[in-house]
C-alpha cells in the first residue's frame, strides 16, 4: 500500500481518516477541527443544518477546498500531497447539478470518463450500464435541459460512478427533489452499497439519514457535536416517545411548566413543545386532566431530530 | 505556482471539440464570412480611391492583416464570453475539477482550443485569399501554425480579463477599450508608422501590431526583421500565460 498517514491510527479497513481537519475562510472558521473515520463498505452520513460545515467538509475530500489544517487521507492518500490520485479513484456528486448542458444525457458520461483517461471501450460498455442502473437508457440521446431534477440526479450518480470508485460522496443527494425521485434515488444507494461501494453523505434530512446510513456524524457551526449509529443515538441521547403538544399562545407557559414537572425532558420549537417520556398514555392523561386548552397534539416514537434539538436547542430546518 | 498537465489540458481541449462538432457549421460561418465585409468595403470600395501602399494594392495591403484580426476575435471570443458561459453559468468547470484533470489544466486546455478555434478560421480564410491571389508567397505556408500562436496570445489575454472579472457585463469594456482599439490602430487599414509620436511607439506594445506584421511579411515574402515581431508574440505569450492560471485556480478551487 502506498501513502497512508504519518500518524494514522487507521485500521487497514478505513477509506477515510481526518484528524483535526480544519478549514477557514478569511477569518470565518467553517470547520474547527473535526476527527472521524470511514470504514470500508459502509455509508457514512454527515447530518446537520445549513452552515453546519458539512459541504466545505466534502469539498475537502475531493480537491475542491484545500484543508487549512490538520490531516486528511482519502482511499489511502494524502489530499494535500496527491490530490490527482485521490479524484481519479473516487466519485463525486455535487449539490448543484453541474452536468454538461450542451452534451447529450449519454454524452455527459462519455466525456466524463475521458478525464479519468479511461479507454474508449471502457467508456460506452460503462456509459450504457450505469444508464441502464439508472434508469435513464431510454434517455440516452435527449438534452439534459429536458430531464427531471430526479432524472439529473440520477444522471450525476451515473456519472460519479463512470471510473468505478471505491468511495462515492454524495452532497445532499435529494435536497429537492420530490418524494418518489428521492426514493428511488436511495433504492440506488442501497445498490451500490450492497455492492460494497464506501459512501459518505451529507445531508439535512433525518429520514435520509436514518434510511441510509450505518453510522453519521451531527455537525453543527464547524465541529461534530456526536457520533454513531442512528438508532444508538436516538437511544442514547433521548426518550423512545416524543408528544408534540401546540397549546394556544396564552396557555404556552403554564403547559411548559406542567411539562417540565411531568416528562422526562421538554424542548421548545417555535409554537410546538416537544415532551420526551417513556409513557406517552400516562403524560396525555395529565396533561388532559390540567385542562390547559391545545389546539392539536402529536404522538411519534422520537428520531434523530430529536437528538439534535436536544444537543443544539435548535431544530434543524429553520 | 501551478502548471498545468498536459495530459490534462488535451482532456478539456477534447471536450471542447466534441461541442463543437456538433456546432462547427453554424458557428464557423458568421467569423468565417466577417472578413470578406471588410475586404469588400475597405478593400475593393475604399482601396479604389487609395491606390496604393507602400507600393501594394490596398486590397493586397489589408487581406494578411485581416487574418490577424480574425484570429484575434475567433480567440478573443473563446476567452472571454464562452469561458464565462463554462465558468459562472453552466459551471461546466466545477465539474471538470472534481475528476483528475485539475483547475490549472482547464484555463491550459482552453488556450489549446482558442488556438485550435483561430487555426479553423483562419486557415479557410487563407485558403479563399490564395484562391483570390492575395497571397504572393510560399512563405504564406508557416501563417498556420502562426494562426495557432495567435489564438493562443489573444486567448491568454481574454483570459485574464475573464479571471479578474465577476459580470460577463464587463466584456463590453474588454471588447470597446481594447479589442476594438487595436482592430483600427494595428496596422491593418493603414501603415501606423506615419502617424505622429506616441501612436506608432504605442502600437508597439500591443499584440496585434506585431501579429499583422508577421501575417503580412509571411503572405508577401519576409525580411529578417520579422524575427523580431515572432519573438514580441512568443515572449508576451509564455510570459503571461501562467497568470491567469494561477487566478483562475483561485476561483475554482478554495
Amino acid at each position: 500500500m502506498d501513502g497512508g498517514m504519518k500518524n494514522g491510527r487507521a485500521g487497514a479497513d478505513s477509506t477515510l481518516v481526518a484528524r483535526k481537519l480544519r478549514k477557514n475562510y478569511g477569518d470565518f472558521e467553517a470547520v474547527k477541527g473535526v476527527d472521524f473515520e470511514v470504514r470500508r463498505g459502509e455509508c457514512f452520513g454527515f447530518l446537520g443544518p445549513n452552515g453546519a460545515g458539512k459541504s466545505t467538509t466534502m469539498k475537502m475530500i475531493y480537491g475542491v477546498a484545500i484543508p487549512s489544517g490538520g490531516e486528511l487521507s482519502v482511499v489511502g492518500l494524502d489530499v494535500t500531497k496527491d490530490i490527482r490520485g485521490v479524484k481519479r479513484r473516487i466519485g463525486v456528486v455535487p449539490q448543484e447539478n453541474n452536468l454538461d448542458e450542451e452534451l447529450m444525457v449519454r454524452q455527459n458520461l462519455l466525456v466524463y470518463g475521458r478525464y479519468f483517461d479511461l479507454s474508449k471501450k471502457s467508456i460506452t460498455q460503462r456509459a450504457d450500464s450505469l444508464l441502464d442502473f439508472v434508469q435513464l437508457s431510454e434517455r440516452a440521446e435527449a438534452k439534459v435541459g429536458e430531464l427531471s431534477g430526479g432524472m439529473k440526479r440520477r444522471l450525476l450518480i451515473a456519472r460519479a460512478l463512470i471510473n468505478d470508485p471505491e468511495l462515492v460522496v454524495l452532497d445532499e443527494p435529494t435536497t429537492g427533489l420530490d418524494p418518489q425521485a428521492r426514493h428511488l434515488v436511495w433504492e440506488k444507494l442501497r445498490q451500490l452499497k450492497n455492492e460494497g461501494t464506501t459512501l459518505i453523505l451529507t445531508t439535512h434530512y433525518m429520514d435520509e439519514a436514518a434510511q441510509l446510513c450505518d453510522r453519521l456524524v451531527i455537525m453543527d457551526g464547524g465541529r461534530i457535536i456526536t457520533e454513531g449509529k442512528p438508532r444508538d443515538l436516538v437511544k442514547e441521547n433521548t426518550s423512545p416517545e416524543v408528544l408534540e403538544f401546540r397549546p394556544r399562545p396564552d396557555s404556552l407557559e403554564a403547559l411548559r411548566e406542567l411539562l417540565a414537572g411531568e416528562a422526562e425532558h421538554v424542548e421548545r420549537s417555535a409554537d410546538l413543545l416537544l415532551a420526551y417520556t417513556h409513557d406517552s398514555d400516562e403524560l396525555m392523561r395529565t396533561v388532559r386532566r390540567s385542562e390547559i386548552p391545545l389546539e392539536n397534539t402529536l404522538y411519534r416514537p422520537a428520531g434523530l431530530e430529536d437528538v439534535f434539538l436536544r444537543l443544539t436547542g435548535r431544530s434543524l430546518i429553520e | 505556482m501551478h502548471i498545468p498537465s498536459p495530459r490534462g489540458a488535451f482532456r478539456v481541449w477534447q471536450r471542447d471539440l466534441t461541442i463543437f462538432r456538433k456546432f462547427w457549421k453554424p458557428a464557423l460561418f458568421p467569423n468565417f464570412i466577417e472578413p470578406f465585409f471588410y475586404l469588400a468595403a475597405l478593400g475593393l470600395g475604399l482601396g479604389a480611391f487609395i491606390g496604393d501602399i507602400n507600393g501594394q494594392d490596398y486590397i493586397l495591403f489589408i487581406a494578411p492583416g485581416l487574418l490577424a484580426s480574425n484570429a484575434m476575435f475567433a480567440a478573443s471570443f473563446e476567452a472571454t464570453f464562452n469561458t464565462f458561459v463554462k465558468l459562472k453559468i453552466d459551471r461546466v468547470y466545477d465539474a471538470i475539477v472534481s475528476t483528475p484533470v485539475n483547475a490549472e489544466d482547464i484555463v491550459a486546455g482552453e488556450y489549446l482550443w482558442a488556438g485550435t478555434r483561430s487555426v479553423l478560421y483562419g486557415t479557410s480564410f487563407l485558403i479563399v485569399l490564395t484562391a483570390l491571389g492575395l497571397i504572393s508567397s510560399w512563405w504564406a505556408l508557416l501563417l498556420p501554425p502562426f494562426i495557432f500562436l495567435m489564438g493562443l496570445m489573444f486567448s491568454v489575454m481574454g483570459m485574464l480579463f475573464t479571471s479578474l472579472i465577476q459580470s460577463i457585463d464587463f466584456y463590453a469594456y474588454y471588447f470597446t477599450l481594447i479589442v476594438t482599439p487595436m482592430f483600427l490602430f494595428s496596422g491593418i487599414f493603414f501603415p501606423i508608422e506615419d502617424f505622429p509620436a506616441p501612436v506608432p511607439q504605442l502600437a508597439w506594445f500591443t499584440p496585434l501590431y506585431h501579429a499583422v506584421n508577421v501575417c503580412r511579411e509571411l503572405a508577401t515574402g519576409p525580411s529578417p526583421a520579422v524575427l523580431i515581431d515572432v519573438l514580441w508574440v512568443v515572449m508576451f505569450t509564455f510570459g503571461l500565460a501562467l497568470v491567469p492560471v494561477q487566478i483562475m485556480r483561485k476561483r475554482l478551487i478554495s
